[in-house]
């Protein structure tokens, strides 16, 4: 028996020269290990004699491995942070992760200094153009969120088009709910009845960015099958921050700002009453006069309210328990009277050992935010801001008078001015998580280990919404002559899920390989329940629903629960330079026709890594993965069911609802195949990443169309296919790493194309408002997003067909974090090129000969016209002429910091340690040919297709913030 | 090596462990739909309450698109030129509904007004089924459901065609719906199959005891019993024969209908509306004229009562608001004719017997019967003179359509559906040159698409 010895050490920045604390050193071979100390300073005991290797590794910086001598017994470590990421270990089963330098897909990782960078409403909005292959993109730019985040292109037409979101493993709500503005609006009342007109937020808006610890983004089948059939349109692992050991942080950040209009459309000026009243009848002569031009759109949404987010967490531990608390404060100034967005929120996070071998982790949060987002997008009632105003002159004076009431608008139905002073549309929802692991260490010896862990977790949500148009709006008597209206909603959602798995390891004596095998099994429910009061003819003044004489009622519930196993192998092996992987899900679903049948998702994957291959690379690594995944079908797609809650007179009477379900409904089919090659060059300072993918998707839910004549509208089946195939590439660079001076440039491609391979029925249309105002075509052959609508042949004859793609060529962004001293800028852009946008919106202004450019002369085959006539003139034979380039560049953050220098930051106070001082802004700039408010729009909210339709949006708005960033 | 053991020991102990959980998992996963009841659950399980639902389920799918903004009576208004529709939000309502062509591709437009009535006929087709399975139900009980079933699918059929016209529609719905489509028959087959469900229905009704075993609606007042709903049968058996010359057998059906010159001209039957939770309210209310208007030319061709007023109608059935202008179409008549958002939508009333009648009776030869009943109308429902003697046939039907257009205004497209009748489109007023005159529906997109290849016509 050799005799043991002691080694003692010190871990520090290679840069700054600073210790580190909560590095692990560990001796290789052996299961020696301890973590540094907050001065960064360690002991291993019990080292066996003889030459040793030693790993350091810590999170955010590159590992190191130390040769140490027989006799050597005090050592120090430097290590080189980590600025591209390439160290991090990266989630790839249900309860196993490897090091991100073995992964064989493209799984993205965004950190928690990536997300905070400048306050975000939404989580969303923190990781847009931050990852290749995830396209995300607002709905408006009305506060509180609405943000449809697509990974690897389109993979839906019917069901599903989300990702799953997994918070600490637990899944996490992200459905989203109509206000039911559209009992005021009408929206559903005209050629698309469509319920998702309201502009609604999806609930994952609820998260507070500022807990994330990091963001894994799992983008396809080939990544994502061990999650099953609700994984087609890939994963989002998001993990909450964490305490570390050792003495207690406080970080406080204070931030103030303000939000400013980014785009008006502008409208026509009129030169004389005549002209005046020759668009708007003989009623504007009594309002024109000459030279007074009112900017409607800058009266309505020019307010610059002040914002404010207020952060402050508190992280700490020991040895046996870790905790993070954390609270937010938020309250964003909207830019329309009555609008903005609130948010308040707290967590607290707690890891306990309980003994050597089990481990409880808590995470818990509780949030509320108060979204009001005005009265945008469609309508059939001419009361939506954007609506209105196409038929509004710029020469009536809308403002309010100095009595407080507002003038009438004698041009339409609504003065919105006065509709955004007097209605209400609060959105409040009360969200509370709660997540648990149970992790028990059965085994851990030098060449087995084996834990098991047991989750559970609940999500639920409460959404209130309540809307009032009082009785004093000018649209109230005109509308339904009922003056006024109260709308209330209220939605309730409870997720649960829960599992065990159990993860053995082995590793040989002599190294190899190692084989990481788990199984698992786990369940999950999701009950969602949503009421609705529609309430008019309001008595008295009041708010109440209870106050109308008109009150129409509506409920729904909808209940999926699901049962899954699973089973996974590792094999990591040659000097941990191959890595094989094949794993399999199997699991079914209430929501199937078959609720016994288990569906199965395996997958497999290999990469390999080449050392040094050429000079000047560090490594380089091919990969290969290949995965299946589903996509269950909706809630009730599988029923043929009857309408009940019709009735006339209050004689209930039931009638086909129009739906007829297939009695063996499946989940979509995703078999995704995925390859690549990663390199990393200059010594960690450069890293490039390449990847291939093409997902067939096959078994869709297609809404096929039946003749009409049968007495039904749609029946819902699995068939037909669609391929998505794509690139993506990112490039990192660091051309400057020293102690003073720090750049990092990161850049990003994105670019994918999908067909229609097969389609097993007559082509059909999803979404938009008929094919004369541009509509979506499935078509064999085709793009799915591929927008069709009237053309005239040379002959003259009238063709529907496509006129444009919703689906841009390619996606890019650009960013660069420059550090020098403690000065810092950093800058992300986001490049979009190609893809179409149906703009309906000016179709609404030509219609109302307000556009700004309408009354432009041009001469056309030798007549004298406008360009605005000519538009209105063309459009019946050409749809194509309100489909627009969607092209845009915006600069989506910009961040200038000042590290304050400890020397100063000490004088601030005892206990202060760190202060960043920082400017910082959000949307600051757009570059687009797009003549609407804002090329990234839908009017119907997140879908899987019918997205890029414009239809009086709420107006896109920049933001600007200053803050102060304290750490004790 | 013991570690070895302990392994193996815990390897057995958690796939036994995994195997429990596995076959815990086979819980029942069932989840029913919690906010509709099921089709198959009607056709295989019928109670005499579900039939009672499903049979009262009919009134609610024949009224469905009548009393929309872009439903039957709105629309039909616009291109027979008795309304015209200003909502800003969709320039359809002139652009397509005025000028044209109308699209197939437009759902809410020239692709409207078809799969409708095609549901409510297959709710009907549904009902008539479940009848031959219940149990609990007398003959007679059953016997009335399907007289009523097939009065009310009659309709439907009727609302399709006065729409689509010449291009013919479909007949056959009782088909598997997700089968191929049924064939589309002519005009004159649809028809025919309509006098056949009123004949085969009024057997039935008249077999059908005295009560129904289900309630209807409050417009069905005077048509509650099978013995009245006969009456109302044969009203709509006068519209269809004359609709399609046989006047004889108009003659016929109008005499065995509730037609009665003593009682009220708005004795009828009629759509009903109420602002209860889940019922619909009647959307053609629109006092303001925010969307719908009036055509001016109501007024303007009124005749004059022998007092110099206007045809007592014209006035009564129209409002004057501040002119508007829509993309050089202007109004500054709003209608009056539905008082409230609960007013009823009339499917058919005396008045229109008593005109149906006079029609009938001159092309049978009756002409002094004739005159007698328009007379009854000139003086009664509009205060007008009574008129002499009519000096050929065109002089009549000039005489009986202005008669209709003012009797039966915006009440179901009466105007456009007789001008077409009459072959007498061109004498409909365009606001503009560049209008035009629709003289029927396309099918709607969908079903175009459902076939391969499309139809010879009504399709693109």
């Amino acid at each position: 028996m050799a005799q043991s010895r002691t080694v003692t050490g010190t871990v520090l920045d290679a840069q700054s020269g600073e210790p580190l604390d909560n590095a692990r050193v560990t001796v290789r071979g052996t299961t020696l290990g301890v973590t540094t100390t907050s001065s960064g300073t360690f002991t291993l005991v019990n080292v066996p004699a003889g030459p040793i290797t030693v790993s350091v590794r810590r999170i955010g910086y590159q590992p190191s491995a130390l040769n140490v001598a027989a006799d050597a017994s005090a050592l120090r470590a430097t290590l080189t942070r980590d600025l591209l990421h390439l160290s991090d270990v990266v989630v790839t089963g249900q309860a196993t992760v490897v090091d991100r330098r073995n992964l064989a897909n493209a799984v993205a990782t965004v950190s928690a200094s990536e997300i905070s960078r400048v306050s975000a409403q939404s989580v969303e909005h923190a990781i847009q153009g931050k990852v290749a292959g995830a396209s995300i993109t607002s709905n408006s730019g009305a506060p509180g969120g609405g943000v449809q985040m697509r990974l690897r292109g389109t993979t839906s037409i019917n069901g599903a088009s989300e990702p799953l979101y997994v918070v600490d493993g637990v899944v996490m709500s992200n459905v989203a709910i109509p206000s039911n503005q559209n009992a005021v609006t009408r929206s559903t009342g005209g050629s698309n009845p469509d319920l998702t007109q309201d502009g609604q937020v999806n609930r994952i808006a609820d998260l507070n960015p500022n807990d994330i610890e990091n963001v894994e983004i799992l983008k396809g089948a080939s990544a994502s099958a061990i999650y099953g059939s609700r994984a087609s349109n890939g994963v989002i692992i998001i993990t909450t921050r964490k305490g570390v050991p050792g003495g207690r942080r406080i970080n406080a950040i204070q931030r103030v700002g303000f939000s400013a209009i980014s785009n008006t459309l502008g409208s026509r000026t009129f030169t004389s009453a005549d002209e005046a009243a020759g668009v708007f009848g003989p009623a504007a002569r009594d309002v024109f006069q000459p030279g007074v031009v009112y900017d409607q759109e800058k009266e309505l949404a020019g307010r610059r309210p002040m914002s404010s987010e207020s952060v402050l967490d508190m992280s700490g531990g020991d040895a046996n328990t870790r905790y993070f608390v954390s609270g937010l404060w938020k309250n964003d100034g909207g830019i329309i009277a009555n609008t903005g967005f609130e948010k308040q929120s707290v967590r607290a996070n707690v890891d306990q050992d309980l003994g050597s071998r089990l481990n409880l982790s808590l995470q818990t949060s509780v949030t509320r935010s108060l979204a009001q987002r005005g009265l945008t997008n469609n309508d059939n009632s001419s009361v939506s801001f954007w609506m209105a105003l196409p038929f509004t002159p710029s020469f009536v004076d809308l403002r309010r008078k100095a009595d407080g009431t507002f003038p009438v608008n004698p041009f339409v139905a609504s003065n919105p001015l006065q509709t955004a002073a007097l209605m209400k549309n609060d959105e409040t929802v009360w969200r509370s998580t709660a997540s648990s692991r149970l992790m028990y260490r059965m085994l851990e010896g030098e060449s087995h280990s084996l834990r098991f862990t047991g989750t559970a977790g609940a999500d639920y949500f409460t959404q209130d919404n309540s809307l009032l148009f009082p009785p004093e709006l000018q649209f109230e008597p005109i509308d339904d002559g009922e003056p006024g209206t109260a709308l209330l909603s209220n939605s309730n959602n409870l997720n649960l899920n829960g599992g065990v798995n159990a993860v053995y390891t082995l590793t040989p004596g002599n190294g190899p390989f190692r084989a990481t095998t788990s199984f698992g099994v786990g369940g999950s429910t999701r009950d969602l329940r949503i009421s609705r009061i529609i309430s008019r003819n309001l008595v008295g003044g009041l708010s109440i629903v209870g106050a109308g004489t008109n009150v129409q009622v509506v409920e729904q519930r909808q209940r999926v629960v699901d049962l899954g196993v699973f089973a996974q192998e590792e094999l990591l092996m040659l000097d941990e330079r191959l890595l094989l992987t094949g794993g399999i899900n199997a699991d079914r679903s209430s929501a199937n026709s078959d609720t016994d049948k288990y569906y199965t998702y395996p997958k497999a994957s290999a990469s390999f890594r080449f050392a040094q291959p050429f000079r000047y690379a560090d490594e380089v690594k091919v990969r290969a993965a290949v995965g299946l995944s589903g996509n269950q079908p909706l809630f009730g797609q599988k029923f043929t069911p009857l309408t009940a809650t019709q009735n006339i007179n209050g004689l209930p009477g039931l009638v086909v609802q129009g739906t007829v379900g297939s009695t063996d409904l499946r989940p979509e089919k995703q078999r995704e195949i995925e390859g690549g090659l990663d390199m990393s060059f200059a010594g960690g300072r450069s890293s490039l990443e390449l990847t291939g993918f093409r997902k067939d998707i096959s078994e869709l839910l297609l809404e096929r169309t039946l003749a009409p004549s049968s007495g039904f509208l749609t029946e819902i089946f699995n068939g037909g296919k669609l391929r998505t195939t794509g690139l993506e590439a990112s490039l990192n660079v660091v051309p400057i790493q020293s102690a003073r001076t720090e750049w990092v440039f990161r850049t990003t491609f994105f670019s994918s194309r999908s067909k229609i391979v097969e389609l097993t029925v007559p082509s059909f249309t999803v979404g938009g408002f008929g094919t004369s105002l541009g509509s979506f075509e499935i078509e064999e052959g085709g793009s799915p997003t591929q927008i069709v609508g009237n053309d005239t042949l040379p002959d003259g004859s009238r063709v529907v067909r496509k006129i444009g793609d919703a689906n841009p060529d390619f996606v890019m962004s650009f960013v660069n974090d420059i550090r020098f001293g403690p000065f810092r800028a950093y800058g992300l852009l986001e490049w979009q090129n190609g893809g179409h946008v149906v703009n309906l919106t000016k179709f609404l202004y030509d219609l109302g000969s307000n556009t700004a450019d309408y009354a432009t002369p041009i001469t056309v085959d030798g007549t004298a016209t406008t360009v605005g006539a000519r538009r209105l003139a063309i459009w019946p034979r050409q749809t194509a002429t309100y489909v627009e380039d969607a092209s845009f560049a915006k600069l989506r953050e910009v961040t200038l910091s000042y590290d304050v220098p400890q020397r100063l930051v000490s004088r601030f106070g005892r206990g202060l340690q760190t202060m960043l001082i920082s400017l910082s802004g959000r949307n600051l700039l757009t570059f687009t040919d797009y003549t609407g408010l804002d090329p990234e729009v839908s009017n119907f909210g997140n879908q899987p297709i019918a997205r890029n339709i414009d239809v009086a949006p709420f107006p896109p708005s920049r933001s600007f913030w200053f803050s102060v960033a304290l750490g004790f | 090596m013991k570690n070895m053991r302990l392994i193996q020991m815990n390897m057995t102990r958690l796939i036994a462990a995994t195997a429990v959980l596995a076959i815990a998992g086979c819980s029942e996963l069932t989840v029913p739909d919690y906010n509709n009841p099921s089709l198959e659950d009607l056709q295989t399980n019928p109670t005499p309450t579900k039939i009672a639902q499903s049979a009262q389920g009919l009134l609610v799918g024949s009224r469905l698109q009548q009393g929309t903004q872009n439903g039957y009576v709105s629309l039909l208004g616009i291109v027979g030129r008795e309304s015209y529709n200003f909502d800003p939000a969709d320039p359809r309502f002139i652009v397509e509904m005025l000028i044209g062509p109308l699209d197939g591709g437009s759902p809410a437009f020239g692709g409207n007004l078809f799969g409708a009535p095609y549901a409510n006929i297959r709710n009907a087709n549904i009902l008539l089924a479940a009848l031959d399975v219940v149990a609990g139900m007398s003959a007679a009980q059953k016997s009335a459901t399907k007289g009523y079933a097939r009065t009310i699918q009659a309709l439907d059929y009727l609302y399709v065609i006065n729409t689509r016209d010449t291009y013919g529609s479909p007949l056959e719905v009782s088909i598997a719906p997700t089968g191929p489509p049924a064939a589309i028959a002519s005009k004159a087959d649809i028809f025919a199959h309509i006098a056949k469900l009123l004949d085969d229905g009024l057997v039935e009704l008249q077999a059908g005891g005295t009560a129904f075993p289900f309630e209807l609606s409050p417009g069905f007042a005077a048509a509650s019993t099978p013995e009245d709903f006969a009456k109302f049968n044969r009203a709509v058996k006068a519209r269809v024969e004359a609709y399609r010359g046989n006047y004889a057998a108009s003659l016929t059906a109008v005499n065995a209908s509730f037609i009665d010159t003593s009682a009220p001209l708005t004795l009828g039957v009629y759509h009903s509306y109420s602002t209860g939770s889940g019922d619909l309210s009647n959307l053609l209310f629109d006092p303001t004229g925010r969307a719908i208007v009036a055509h001016p030319s109501i007024r303007a061709d009124a005749e004059r009562k022998p007092d110099g007023t206007l045809d007592a109608r014209a006035l009564r059935k129209t409002a004057i608001i501040p002119s508007r202008t829509v993309q050089g179409v202007s109004s500054d008549l709003v209608f009056s004719i539905y008082e409230s958002n609960t007013a009823p939508v009339p499917i058919i009333r005396n008045e229109e017997l008593i005109l149906l009648r006079a029609e009938a009776r001159f092309f049978t030869g009756n002409v002094a019967g004739a005159l007698s009943d328009i007379n009854f109308i000139r003086t009664t429902s509009g205060g007008l003179a009574a008129r002499g003697a009519f000096a050929n046939a065109a002089d009549f039907t000039t005489e009986l359509l202005k008669q209709r257009r003012y009797s039966l205004m915006f009440e179901g497209g009466h105007r456009w559906i007789d001008a077409r009748r009459f072959n007498r489109l061109d004498t409909l007023p365009k606001a503009l040159p560049t209008h035009n005159v629709h003289s029927r529906f396309p099918f709607t997109e969908a079903e175009c698409l459902a076939r391969v290849p499309a139809p010879a016509q009504g399709c693109g």
